[in-house]
């Protein structure tokens, strides 16, 4: 054989190939024992394998199994919440299998008209089915498949827990609901460890939570509420606290899972407290670029992208290059060079970006005409399908008072209209002319422009946001970007020119890659790439979730709205507002000295969870008294957070921390109560994609089996809805009770039970949007297993409602037929406001800690602390010379331990490292290594790649437990011991720094976003010997 | 004995156009005259798998939906995806996700060596399955299958392999894997049906089948397999040091 091959074994199926041995090697020392010397199967053929939930005759007929029910439900296996069919065997009351809903395009590329009887949905997945049952193929991922296992994982929180010893000490006893209710409610001595406050008397609305400083609103912002992720209930969670208790303090997971490149797209689309954000239209784009995401390796809509891309790679007509800094399932060897793959120095994509723009700005491959529209109307006289703010002029006068802002009418003295003000939505932005400033019109404007303009107050120096970008784009040579990001000059303009030689059929994309020190800004780059080719809204380019079909404000229930609610007032507690806002600036700023604020504030960040904890430990800006964690785990989720842990521990830090959930993971270890909670299959809720998606469609969950939680004394199973109806009736809250919800006629409706709230938003789900959706048949019912809530439908809905509610259930949602995605050429859902070539609000904002400003525009920058200190002089190369980066694997996540089935295919995860870096320090494949990161150290097996980036180290997320079953439970006197298999490999989290800058102790963030910094971690790597 | 097109195939290790659709049909011929299976109905589907290497994205979707389908005890799978990073000399490093399962040979290896007949091949279908109440649990059959898809059942005490879901193919239905492919790489069909989309993907591509050097007529064929991976098919320890030159050759060369 005239090649030489390495053919190295691969990273993420070892153990299954491990499972195959190990069945080889047991039946080699098997003797003739005789025949069924072991148990009998079901069948002496198809062995354990349950009959078939139902079949299909040749012409297509369906003869159901009366023993199982096919439901569409919702998966939570991850973020994407596909629509799932489940398979359930009715009389044990047990899930057999998940595969997907053919309604869904979160699970089917060639979904089915809405309109589809359910009978006739089951029968296109037969052999009889067109393309012999597979073109409307529906799909469960790996991990879709496994998440089932967590309904019966023997370590579920079944039954509402109260610690006995200290907290986190894993020591519990079973409390009643009730006295659970009774108990957060009221408060008392619960613990034996003094006085706590209850819920009750935490919620004061007058007082000021902090007594100099009433910008931080009343004492109910005390209590803060972290749910992981909006999986469909987020709305009962927000009417609890926001609505009803009063407190401002909520968030998810964002600040920790891929935070910074939301923050970076918000940027771009003018938003970056809701970072709207889109995705390359997979089916029609010629050329992507996937950078800091992996699609079919992991992502959101992990499935959808994983199948769009297979298909488009193979049969359509995509050509794409993922530059990641270990090769991972995204590209694929049998698509030859359809599919690249491009390894990068960890963190320095914007560096990569930053060069590409470089090369489009000098040689011309910038969609002008498309970004010489300054408006709306400028750009639909010219045919494009958005706009942008490059044309507009900023104020770049450091002497200006409004320095680093967009120049408006009134700033050159133009006469405003009758009764508006200064910088408000009628003061125009202005734009170049030959005859200076102008306010934008419906015409084209100039793209560069760098000059004095006649301001009111005197001559102002402006330049077009475009202009700003060019210069940043310029500042460094190639060969510095080439230096940076690691990848050779003639790479970075190869890419730049393919890039922009498709029109608008190229898109970029990233996701968690970005959450490195240069996160924020490197997201913002790579997002720009998009804006400078005009591929917003186009077919091929880039296009916006096609919307939902929401459950709380529909024509028939106000769900949203609280009679006689509260607003919440008061500054968050994760600092993502201007320090300007706050007392302490304006006492020091009298004092002559406004900076350096005591900690880090992100006026242009969202809700911050990874800040809250920095804040609750320091006080800073204000102390708590009470933590709800819904399904969240940031204790295992944050880098370098095992560092503030112990504070947490104390209870006069944070005096109460109730957890609901369905089990005891690591930061749940920690409450003081915990409340069980539903798991998938046996909740409610309605969920839209997170984004990938081109049509409407609104997901809906059910309880498909009969949830395994205690009940409450009135027979109601014990979730986190009923817990926060129980205690906002006992606390006679608001929007809770016998009269909480109105519906149309202003007629009030009862909310005391969960489906109160549920079935009336399947109400809405079926009617909004100008259409209902057709009532269900009795053969719907029959067929999806609606039939389990007929009277549930029944007796709680009006009788022309719940039969269009069924809809909702027997089809697992609401769909938009997938023949609506595209108008013409263009997106049919397109996003509606301008990018922001230049955004005013990073722009001109200052670092609470430097007073100093940032760019508005895309930049390249190093990593960097809180006090702006670069990261490499502070953990220099020298001593750090190694990048650790955390990926995650298709199977894996932070819950996925919870499956058992996932375990056996991937038992374990291994330092992947570079080739080059192994050899350098006498490191072989399954040598055991530490590494040392100034945050802390882990210890595992390497594997040596060559798909791994110089001096890179990469770690899968999803191991590393020390909770989640892998520790001992002792609940009333009874230890369940912890299962050292769920407790196997490493936590990348565990190399997480705190930021060594900062004077009251956080984890190290993104000094933009906030969000927590896991990629790019400085270390160091031994061989064990 | 051997068909000229058996030498062929397992000569180059791909086989080309038309080729594989008439060499499954032409095993089924040799079948009928009784050499391993019972008979052949041909008016009936013979069931074969495409795996089109291309589309699969390696989230091993199938491995589970195996799992829960078939109630695969804890130490075995009937079916998985290795993942490769496959180094060649002057190309970037690349993944291969590679879907393995029974074969369901025309020639299998695993039926001769049964000494109480537990194990045949279905009459027309053509599936390899295993009676578990006549296998004795020998293991010969897991020994002599070159794919290395055959384990001994601990619960059971019995041989066990993939079945290609007979129990839902006579429902109407499709195997449990081929379901819930996400990147749609597992095609499932009748090769009898010259209309079939296997047997379509037969025509239209060059498809490879694993270890062609033992002449098995395996009814799994590949779209897309690069031949260093063609003789890949053995269990192995997690972390193995890699192979540092060419890899067995299981193709003669010619």
């Amino acid at each position: 054989m005239s090649t030489r091959r390495n053919v190295l074994k691969g990273a993420v199926a070892t153990g299954a190939l491990g499972a195959f041995a190990v069945g080889y090697s047991e039946t080699v020392k098997k003797v003739l024992r005789g025949k069924w010397s072991g148990e009998q199967p079901r069948k002496n053929v198809t062995g354990n394998a349950p009959d078939p939930e139902y079949r299909v005759t040749a012409d297509g007929q369906i003869e159901l199994n009366p023993e199982q029910a096919v439901s569409y439900a919702m998966c939570i296996g991850c973020t994407s919440m596909c629509g799932v069919r489940v398979r359930v065997d009715k009389a044990n009351n047990k899930v057999l299998r998940v595969s997907g809903n053919p309604y869904s395009p979160l699970s089917t590329n060639e979904f089915l008209p809405y309109e589809t009887p359910v009978r006739e949905s089951l029968a296109v997945l037969g052999q009889s089915g067109k393309g012999d049952g597979m073109l409307h193929r529906s799909t469960a991922c790996g991990r879709g498949n496994a998440v089932l296992e967590q309904l019966d994982n023997p370590r579920r929180v079944l039954k509402p827990l109260k610690r006995v010893g200290p907290r986190g000490s894993g020591q519990w006893e079973t409390i009643s609901f009730e006295q659970l209710v009774e108990e957060v409610v009221e408060g008392g001595d619960l613990f034996g460890e003094g006085k706590v406050a209850g819920l009750r008397e935490i919620r004061d609305l007058e007082t000021p939570i902090k007594a100099d400083a009433p910008e931080f609103g009343p004492r109910a912002n005390g209590v803060v509420m972290l749910s992981s992720v909006n999986d469909g209930r987020d709305n009962m969670n927000l009417r609890w606290l926001k609505k009803a208790y009063g407190s401002t303090n909520y968030a998810r997971h964002g600040s920790y899972c891929g935070g910074s490149y939301r923050s970076g797209s918000g940027a771009m689309f003018g938003n970056v407290k809701k970072m709207p954000h889109a995705k390359p239209d997979f089916e029609e784009a010629e050329f992507i670029i996937f950078i800091g995401t992996a699609p079919g390796n992991a992502g959101n809509p992990f499935k959808r992208i994983g199948a769009l891309v297979a298909e488009a790679r193979s049969s359509g007509k995509l050509d794409y290059v993922v530059i990641d800094p270990v090769l991972n399932n995204a590209q694929n060897g049998p698509s030859g060079d359809r599919s690249r793959w491009l390894p990068i120095i960890p963190g320095t994509d914007g560096a990569l970006a930053m060069g590409m723009m470089r090369w489009m700005f000098e040689n011309d491959r910038l969609n002008k005409t498309y970004l010489a529209q300054p408006s709306k109307a400028a750009a639909t006289a010219a045919g494009e399908a958005s706009w942008t703010n490059a044309t507009h002029l900023v104020i770049v006068d450091e002497n200006h008072p409004r320095m680093g802002k967009l120049l408006r009418g009134s700033d050159v003295g133009m006469k405003l209209a009758e009764g508006a003000k200064p910088y408000d939505d009628s003061d125009p932005y202005m734009v170049a002319s030959d005859k200076g400033p102008v306010p934008v019109g419906d015409g084209p404007a100039p793209l560069f422009f760098n000059a004095l303009v006649n301001g009111k107050d005197g001559p102002i120096a402006v330049k077009t946001g475009l202009t700003l970008l060019r210069e940043e784009a310029e500042r460094l040579s190639y060969e510095e970007y080439a230096a940076a990001c690691g990848i050779p000059v003639e790479t970075i303009t190869g890419l730049a020119k393919e890039f922009t030689s498709h029109g608008r059929k190229a898109a970029v994309n990233t996701h968690g890659g970005m959450m490195s020190g240069s996160g924020f800004y490197n997201a913002f780059a790579l997002m720009m790439l998009n804006t400078l080719i005009g591929n917003l809204n186009w077919k091929g380019g880039t296009i916006m979730l096609g919307g939902w079909y929401p459950d709380t404000n529909g024509p028939a229930y106000d769900l949203a709205k609280v009679v006689g609610g509260v607003k919440p007032k008061g500054l968050p507690l994760g600092r993502n507002v201007p320090y300007e806002k706050t007392s302490e600036f304006k006492a020091k700023q009298a004092a002559g000295k406004p900076f350096p604020a005591e900690g880090p504030w992100y006026p242009n960040a969202p809700g911050l969870a990874t800040e809250w904890f920095s804040s609750m430990i320091n006080g800073y800006p204000y102390n708590i008294e009470a933590l709800i964690l819904r399904n969240a785990n940031p204790i295992y989720g944050i880098a370098g957070i095992e560092h503030l842990v112990p504070k947490l521990k104390d209870p006069s830090v944070v005096p109460l921390i109730i957890s609901i959930d369905p089990f005891i993971n690591e930061s749940t270890a920690l409450a003081d109560y915990i409340v069980p909670d539903t798991v998938m299959y046996e909740s409610w809720g309605f969920a839209k994609p997170w984004n990938g998606v081109p049509t409407k469609i609104t997901t809906a969950r059910w309880p498909v089996v009969e949830p395994k939680v205690a009940k409450t004394k009135d027979g109601v199973p014990i979730d986190v809805d009923m817990f926060l109806i129980a205690t906002a009736k006992r606390m006679g809250l608001p929007g809770f009770g016998d009269a909480a919800i109105p519906d149309k006629d202003g007629i009030m409706h009862p909310l005391n039970r969960p489906e109160d709230f549920y079935l009336r938003g399947a109400v809405n789900v079926a009617t909004v949007g100008g259409s209902a959706v057709p009532d269900a048949s009795d053969d719907d019912l029959k067929v999806s297993g609606v039939e389990r809530i007929r009277d549930l439908l029944q007796g709680t809905l009006k009788p022309d409602e719940w039969r269009k509610a069924a809809t909702i259930f027997a089809k697992g949602g609401r769909y938009e037929n997938k023949d609506l995605s595209y108008k013409g050429e263009k997106s049919a859902h397109p996003y509606g406001k301008p990018m922001q070539v230049y955004n005013e609000g990073v722009g001109s904002a200052r670092s609470a800690l430097t007073g100093r400003r940032s760019p508005g525009v895309p930049t390249w920058r190093e990593a960097e602390f809180a006090d702006g200190s670069k990261v490499a002089d502070i953990y220099p190369l020298s001593e750090w010379p190694v990048k650790v980066i955390s990926f995650k694997s298709p199977l894996h996540n932070s819950y996925s331990v919870g499956a058992k089935s996932l375990l056996r295919i991937t038992a374990s995860n291994t330092v992947n490292m570079a080739r080059e870096l192994a050899e350098q320090h006498g490191i072989q494949n399954g040598d055991q290594v530490v590494l040392t990161s100034p945050g802390g150290s882990v210890q595992g097996v390497a594997v040596v790649r060559d798909g791994v980036a110089k001096n890179t180290v990469a770690i899968e997320h999803g191991f590393g437990h020390r909770a989640f079953g892998a520790s001992d439970i002792t609940i009333d006197g009874v230890t369940l011991a912890g299962d050292p298999r769920l407790a196997t490999g490493m936590l990348q989290n565990d190399l997480g720094l705190v930021d060594p800058t900062r004077s009251k102790p956080g984890v190290w963030v993104d000094p933009i976003s906030g969000a927590a910094v896991r990629q790019a971690l400085p270390a160091k790597i031994e061989k064990i010997a | 004995m051997d068909s000229s097109r058996r030498q062929f195939l397992g000569s180059i290790g791909q086989v080309t156009i038309g080729a594989a659709a008439s060499i499954a049909g032409a095993n089924s011929a040799d079948a009928a005259s009784g050499s391993a299976t019972d008979a052949t109905n041909a008016t009936g589907p013979h069931w074969g798998m495409v795996i089109d290497l291309r589309k699969c994205i390696g989230c091993q979707a199938c491995t589970v939906a195996c799992i829960m389908e078939n109630d695969v005890p804890e130490d075995a799978l009937r079916t998985n995806v290795s993942v490769y990073e496959v180094v060649k000399e002057g190309r970037d490093p690349a993944m291969v996700m590679l879907p393995r399962l029974c074969n369901h040979c025309d020639e299998p290896p695993c039926i001769p060596v049964c000494p109480v007949g537990a194990t045949y091949k279905k009459e027309g279908t053509g599936e390899v399955l295993v009676d578990a109440s006549v296998c004795v649990g020998c293991a010969y059959c897991v020994q002599a299958c070159p794919y290395d898809a055959r384990f001994i059942n601990h619960e059971t005490q019995t041989a066990d392999k993939c079945t290609f879901c007979v129990h839902r193919t006579e429902a109407g239905l499709l195997p449990a894997c081929v379901e819930t492919c996400v990147g749609g790489a597992r095609i499932f069909g009748d090769l009898n049906d010259p209309e079939s989309t296997v047997s379509r993907l037969l025509a239209e591509n060059d498809v490879s089948v694993l270890r062609p050097e033992m002449h098995t007529a395996p009814n799994v064929y590949y779209i897309q397999l690069d031949e260093a991976l063609d003789g890949r098919v053995a269990g192995e320890a997690a972390y193995r040091p890699m192979v540092t030159d060419a890899p067995e050759s299981h193709g003669e060369s010619v």
